[in-house]
């Protein structure tokens, strides 16, 4: 199922990304395809997410998306134009639209610029704002993310992760960008300011209507805020799919497999499932075939032998598995959280009215 | 502290108002904190970085050099002694025999340079009178006991050669060859994905079960405390505010904090709207709250929450509770709507 190609923001064909693995004197250089031949559809306005284990290529695909990687092979399609053969001013130019946010926030400011001058950057690269304005524009992005204008003459240093986080979203912010996309933006904070971060990131994704490119590897973070989200595995992604759907009735043995692993935060889940042997191979000698194979319980001899293609699984999912009409009749238990009891769910409805009340102090104070 | 109901047998580890504070510091990172924890059972420790979960481990096990931090105050009964007062060479001669630790990053844990087989032998040689090919041999079955395919070749295996969850797998066996009675691990499984963090999971539940190890875990991740916890305690800023069951801390969660904490998680179910949050961030050592420790950031704080630290209460059976305010509804009913 296609996206129209008036809503279609973000069009990937066979995208392969190589990088040189081991050289040596007197052997052929090796390669790795961090991301093979991938070819996926983002829409306007939505959150698209990408999640895997380490090693996945998720990253790598993020940064190929908005041309902070050049891809080996294939395109990337934005707003029906291939930017994959850009040159480097049209790329800069690019960048207006496409922004970044990165994990960790303090390696990604340069810590010799004061807070203000750091957001300010992208607005005298890409726009004709006077200095006056851009002034102004500054300290009106650092209260939208949540941080008293006044800060803007501070260092990256003298502020704590989640704050960072939030510089870096406001430096995101200032050229106004179509896309951003997060790698990872929120899981290298801790659980309370990761849900502000959280929050902050839904509110200014509505208000200045952007696409959201999500790269994470927690699933619970996945669920809460994407609209779709597609699975890697060793470069490829083996299912995509809505949210709901997927995390409801996943597919492919893999994303099955992840479902049923995860810790559910209830004394009365289903205990998690540690079924998944062994490790993830390695991206210099992925398996023949389906990749997913030598770990897979469903595995037949037709998986090693030939790659699955992309299949459309209705509803607008796709999927790569050669058996997935039959693994998808196993009745399996994946990832539902029983619903609280009264008492507790009172406590929360009472803890999130007051907290609600409490609001608008949330992080800018220090 | 309440005791575990259920638990009437003396516990393994008994910590009583243990005080901690670094070198310099205005306030205790921990400060009067108390929890036991018996053979077999599993007490996680939950909290936010910077509450001090991690320093109460390293303090217990002797890790904490005095010229970073000194204990203010505190026992901690282990076998009959107290482990804050043993000397350098008592804790030394326990560390690895009868309490092990193991640490969330297992490659900066075990040493590059020496073969993994040689590694655990060395565990074993150093506690006990035996040979080194019985060392040796001990090392192979612990290797088999956590798991690891072909334990024979692995053996003389560095640590780069193994993947993450390999490594892990190897602390676990290090921790466990000689049979301690207290296992400490911190976050042993954050570094790892989710797949490999359920396997590692799965091989510790197996493992304390065979041995009967009393297993202090601590952990943010609510799900591994489901998952593994028989008892909880949840520490903000150098306080247990909580202190329960691992069913009542999630049926029946009392603190603000603790109620805050679950909040802010996502769900892995269906969305049910924008998560609710602690508003703030947690204090610094410089700038630590008087009285109860959370009374900035608590959206049901009240004038004297800053004026006296509450004690933990028992709220229910070996629940204890540190708020003047809890149970919440009974005194904030007319908002539950």
């Amino acid at each position: 199922m296609r996206i129209p190609t008036a809503d279609r923001i973000i069009e990937t064909r066979s995208l392969t990304r190589r990088f040189a693995g081991k050289t040596g004197l007197f052997r052929a250089t090796t390669f790795v395809s961090a991301v093979n031949e991938v070819s996926l559809e983002i829409r306007r306005g939505e959150t698209f997410s990408i999640v895997g284990e380490s090693g996945c290529g998720k990253s790598t695909l993020a940064r190929l998306l908005v041309r902070l990687l050049q891809p080996s092979e294939g395109s990337v399609l934005y707003e029906g134009n291939d930017i994959s053969t850009l040159s480097e001013g049209d790329v800069r130019r690019l960048r207006k639209d496409l922004q970044f946010v990165f994990q960790d926030p303090f390696s990604s400011l340069n810590p010799r610029m004061t807070v203000g001058a750091l957001i300010e950057e992208p607005m005298r690269v890409h726009t004709r704002l006077s200095r006056t304005e851009r002034r102004r524009k500054v300290a009106e992005l650092l209260s939208k993310v949540g941080l008293r204008p006044a800060f803007a003459n501070r260092y990256p240093h003298e502020f704590s992760g989640g704050q960072r986080q939030r510089i870096g979203i406001a430096r995101a912010l200032a050229s106004g960008p179509k896309i951003i996309v997060g790698d990872e933006p929120v899981s290298a904070l801790d659980v309370s300011v990761q849900a502000q971060v959280i929050n902050l990131l839904e509110d200014l994704k509505s208000e200045f209507d952007l696409t959201l490119i999500l790269i994470a590897h927690d699933l619970a973070v996945i669920r809460h805020m994407s609209d779709r989200v597609a699975v890697m595995y060793l470069g490829e992604i083996v299912e995509l799919a809505p949210n709901d759907a997927l995390f409801d009735k996943p597919l492919h043995p893999y994303t099955r497999a992840l479902m049923r692993a995860i810790p559910i935060a209830s004394p009365h889940g289903r205990t998690m499932d540690a079924t998944l042997t062994g490790d993830v191979p390695s991206p210099l000698a992925p398996p023949s075939g389906c990749r997913f194979h030598p770990r897979c319980p469903h595995a037949t001899d037709l998986c090693s032998a030939q790659k699955p293609a992309a299949t459309e699984a209705g509803d607008g999912r796709m999927v790569a598995c050669h058996h997935w009409q039959k693994i998808a009749e196993i009745p399996e238990v994946f990832a539902q959280e029983p619903p609280r009891n009264q008492t507790a769910a009172k406590r929360f409805a009472l803890f999130r009215e007051r907290s609600q009340q409490k609001e608008p102090t949330t992080a800018a104070s220090k | 502290m309440p005791d575990n109901p259920i638990r009437t047998d003396a516990p393994v580890l008994d910590v009583q108002n243990l005080a901690l504070r670094f070198k310099g510091a205005p306030a205790n990172i921990v400060d009067g904190v108390s929890f036991s924890v018996h053979p077999g059972e599993t007490l996680c420790i939950v909290g936010e970085s910077g509450c001090g979960k991690s320093v109460t481990a390293l303090s217990l096990m002797g890790l904490l050099p005095p010229q970073v931090a000194r204990i203010m105050s505190g026992t901690a009964s282990f076998d009959g002694r107290d482990l804050l007062s043993l000397g350098q060479r008592q804790m030394a001669d326990l560390r690895g025999n009868t309490v092990s630790m193991i640490f969330q990053e297992p490659m900066t844990s075990l040493n590059p340079s020496y073969r993994i087989g040689d590694q655990i032998a060395e565990v074993a040689l150093r506690h006990r009178p035996v040979s080194r090919a019985a060392a040796r041999q001990r090392a192979l079955e612990m290797l088999d006991r956590v798991k690891i395919p072909a334990a024979a070749s692995r053996l003389n295996d560095y640590p780069h050669e193994l993947s993450g969850g390999m490594r892990q797998r190897v602390m676990i066996a290090m921790a466990l060859a000689n049979d301690p009675t207290l296992l400490i691990a911190d976050e042993p499984t954050t570094a790892l994905d989710v797949t490999i963090q359920a396997q590692i999971i799965d091989l510790i539940n197996d493992l304390q079960k065979e041995t009967g190890t009393a297993l202090i875990m601590i952990t943010h991740d609510l799900g591994v405390v489901a998952e593994i916890a028989d008892r909880v305690c949840v520490m903000y800023a150098g306080h247990i505010v909580e202190d329960a069951p691992v069913e009542a801390i999630f049926d029946d969660p009392q603190h603000p904090y603790t109620i805050g904490l679950m909040s802010s998680v996502p769900s892995i179910g269906p969305r049910s709207g924008k998560l609710a949050t602690i508003g703030g961030m947690v204090p610094t050592i410089e700038r630590m709250p008087s009285g109860c420790r959370f009374t900035p950031r608590c959206p049901f704080a009240q004038p004297d929450c800053a004026a006296a630290t509450p004690a933990l209460a028992e709220l229910g059976p070996a629940h204890g509770v540190a708020c003047h305010y809890a149970p919440l509804e009974a005194t904030f009913a007319e908002a539950a709507s």
